[in-house]
């Protein structure tokens, strides 16, 4: 048997239930369950999160804008009965991938077409398809006690230590 | 609450407080050297959060003895001997394997989740209060456990095989997390705490539910021991020795 | 048909506009050699560093100490796996880094290569470490590749409490007893070199900047980085009535700096090139974690597998 350090997933936060989900990083697990209790020990060592997805990075199809006008095939796309993607976009230079919302489509690459197309005129600078049903999300009901934990760290916050007040002090009793 | 059942109660939470603290420390030895990266950062979360728990009880104990709830905890656990901890012993225990680890906690969460289920429903709300947020965290552990022993138990011949030989010495020992606590038997006289054999039964029953249906085999029954958590093994002297070894250098010193 | 040259060009002009490069887009070899070399050197440096530290977590000398140092050492192991994923999207893997690193053929920073032989090195490394690497992250946070940029923006924000937390030991112990007045001085002067040698070789022994500063990776050089960080430390130094081991630091009014003493090369070389005090050491622990977690990886896997 080979040693690997498992495959990647791909992680989604969202930090609040009115804003999207957003890809935070990766993290490698041997399958979705522990892909997102690894993502939320990972990821939501501080506040705030409200919700977690998880998806293998090899059921991730994209790239730059660049990759996708070069019309580059995606690998072992078959045409098969429509299902539902979920996509995530790159519509700012500065930020980062953000879920836009669903396409329908039978294969990865109408899945991409779809989605340039319901994203109008601005061509987003990267752009990911996932299908929705290898995306593993954190449930509602547990998000006790998968995301308040981080809430009661106050020694996590850097505004918990006075540092500059104890040197501030130190300072004039020692005179100057 | 009673005049009569602060001092029996402080001393069943100074036991519950010693078990968290002691597996905390063992957990912690982990710490840089897991099997993978995301595992040193999911255990450093359960030991984080077993100490987090430690700290807990050990300021209700505080507040019950109208000691000072800031140094109290500490001298608790810097400046007593091990004669007077009241831990259990499988928590003592050094590491062992990643299987030895896993199914340690998995035993110790197990169990303390059917009990923190109880507490949380005591009259006393600081007591219920704490029992409610550490069960919270709790739940995320036994997810975490629960998904480990699953996958250890069946992954492969040699982790199987692991994973038994981890049951095999650690079940033994497990039984003395529902042996009557210190302060116990008045308290439950007085209706004020769940009895432990009594939740002991709960717990044995989903255990041996789960780990069996994971495919391991349950020890046979031998006598247990029923050696009171003031009786400790070989292990937590040095233990201790070390946890403590700074501290002492200057016992009435901050740090 | 666009040409290497023009690709390059349109390439350093994004740069220069300040736009992140991301996976995939059009990149020289260059560039994306000299990324993987920095970030897995970076990666492997928070795994190491979580050895010096995580060894005192069992005998942290209060509840809150026991805490805060191993969420401190929680963070690095952390830290390490943003970094490592940063790495991954160059198309790098974490088994090709891992075996680099366990081999002795990837470098990681030499300061970790120090042993910490007393709790005051908690304290210590936590002002002196940790304030030079938020130097080097807040620099790096303005870095032109999108995915170590966004990784050092998750790091900086979390460095700020381990600088805080060493620092709180720090004043706790030199306003303590003398004994513990003592110790935290001679981790002071046990660490204060090292710690310089972080920064790298003099910007005239760096032959990688001039190329990293136009590609927008690095913007500041090791020489500024290292001069910034003696003059943020020695007022501090000072207030706490604790002694640097270097008798040349003296203020130049002129130039608005403290200026130091020269740094002993043949220690940092010797260091970098494997033969510090704990180089061996270091090195062995990641490998026994490694080869005794083997069973577990593979148990997983093929559980996944029969799924």
């Amino acid at each position: 048997m080979s040693d690997t350090q498992w495959p990647r997933y791909e992680v989604f936060q969202q930090e609040t239930p009115d804003r999207p989900h957003r890809h935070a990083g990766s993290v490698h697990a041997p399958d979705a369950e522990i892909a997102l209790l690894n993502g939320r020990d990972v990821f939501v060592r501080r506040p705030e999160c409200s919700s977690l997805w998880v998806a293998p990075a090899s059921a991730i199809f994209g790239g730059t804008a660049e990759e996708l006008a070069a019309g580059a095939p995606p690998t072992g796309d078959v045409s098969g009965e429509t299902v539902e993607f979920l996509v995530f976009a790159k519509v700012d230079p500065r930020g980062t991938l953000t879920h836009v919302g669903q396409v329908q489509a039978a294969s990865k690459r109408r899945a991409v077409e779809e989605a340039v197309h319901a994203c109008g005129p601005q061509t987003p600078f990267v752009l990911w398809v996932v299908p929705a049903a290898l995306v593993t999300r954190s449930e509602p009901g547990e998000a006790a006690p998968l995301f308040s934990p981080a809430l009661d760290r106050p020694y996590r916050d850097q505004a918990f230590y006075h540092i500059q007040t104890a040197l501030r002090r130190l300072r004039q009793e020692s005179g100057g | 609450m009673k005049p009569g059942l602060r001092s029996p109660l402080a001393e069943a939470l100074l036991a519950l407080a010693d078990d968290e603290l002691i597996l905390a420390h063992r957990d912690s030895e982990w710490t840089g050297h897991a099997p993978i990266l995301e595992e040193d950062i999911a255990f450093a979360n359960i030991a984080l959060d077993e100490l987090g728990h430690a700290a807990l009880w050990y300021r209700l104990v505080a507040d019950l003895r109208e000691e000072d709830a800031e140094r109290y905890p500490d001298r608790l656990v810097f400046h007593r001997p091990a004669g007077a901890f009241r831990n259990v012993r499988l928590v003592e225990h050094p590491k062992g394997d990643w299987a030895f680890t896993i199914v340690r906690q998995f035993l110790f969460d197990s169990a303390e989740q059917v009990r923190l289920k109880a507490l949380a429903a005591h009259p006393q709300a600081s007591l219920a209060q704490t029992a409610a947020k550490i069960l919270t965290e709790e739940r995320y552990h036994l997810r975490h456990l629960s998904a480990w022993v699953t996958r250890l138990a069946q992954g492969t011949p040699e982790s199987k095989h692991r994973m038994q030989a981890a049951l095999d010495h650690l079940w033994p020992l497990a039984g003395q997390l529902f042996q009557t606590l210190p302060g116990e038997a008045i308290l439950v006289d007085a209706g004020a705490w769940p009895a432990s054999p009594m939740l002991g039964i709960e717990w044995q029953a989903q255990v041996t539910d789960f780990l069996t249906g994971c495919g391991l085999t349950i020890p046979a029954r031998t006598s247990p021991d029923e050696s009171g958590r003031q009786i400790h093994s070989a292990h937590l002297e040095p233990l201790l020795a070390e946890m403590q070894s700074v501290a002492r250098l200057e016992p009435q010193g901050e740090w | 048909m666009t040409s290497d040259a023009e690709r390059l060009a349109a390439f350093e002009a994004r740069i220069a506009a300040g736009e992140k490069i991301e996976p995939g887009d059009w990149m020289p070899d260059e560039y994306r050699r000299q990324l993987i070399r920095m970030i897995s050197q970076h990666a492997h440096s928070e795994v190491v560093g979580m050895l010096p530290e995580g060894g005192w977590i069992t005998m942290a000398p209060s509840l809150r100490r026991k805490l805060v140092l191993l969420a401190k050492v929680q963070d690095e192991a952390g830290h390490g796996q943003y970094l490592y994923h940063a790495a991954e999207t160059l198309g790098v893997s974490r088994e090709e880094m891992l075996a680099a690193l366990l081999a002795g053929k990837a470098k990681y920073s030499s300061i970790f290569n120090y042993p910490a032989t007393s709790w005051a090195d908690m304290g210590v490394i936590g002002w002196f470490v940790d304030g030079a690497a938020i130097l080097n992250q807040t620099m790096l946070a303005r870095c032109s590749y999108g995915p170590y940029a966004r990784a050092m923006i998750r790091i900086c924000a979390e460095e700020s409490f381990h600088y805080k937390q060493g620092m709180e030991i720090v004043l706790t112990l030199c306003q303590g007893t003398p004994a513990q007045r003592t110790m935290v001085q001679d981790a002071v002067r046990r660490w204060w070199w090292p710690t310089l040698m972080m920064f790298g070789p003099h910007d005239a022994e760096s032959p990688n900047t001039p190329t990293l500063v136009r590609w927008g990776i690095k913007t500041r050089t090791n020489d500024e980085l290292r001069q910034e960080f003696v003059n943020q430390v020695v007022p501090d130094a000072r207030t706490m009535g604790l002694s640097l081991p270097d008798p040349e630091l003296r203020f130049d009014e002129v130039e608005g700096n403290w200026r130091f003493g020269e740094i002993d090369w043949d220690e940092f070389w010797r260091v970098v090139h494997g033969d510090g005090p704990c180089n061996r050491e270091r090195l062995g622990a990641r490998r026994a974690a490694h080869d005794d977690g083997l069973w577990v990886r593979q148990a997983l896997e093929a559980y996944a597998a029969r799924a």
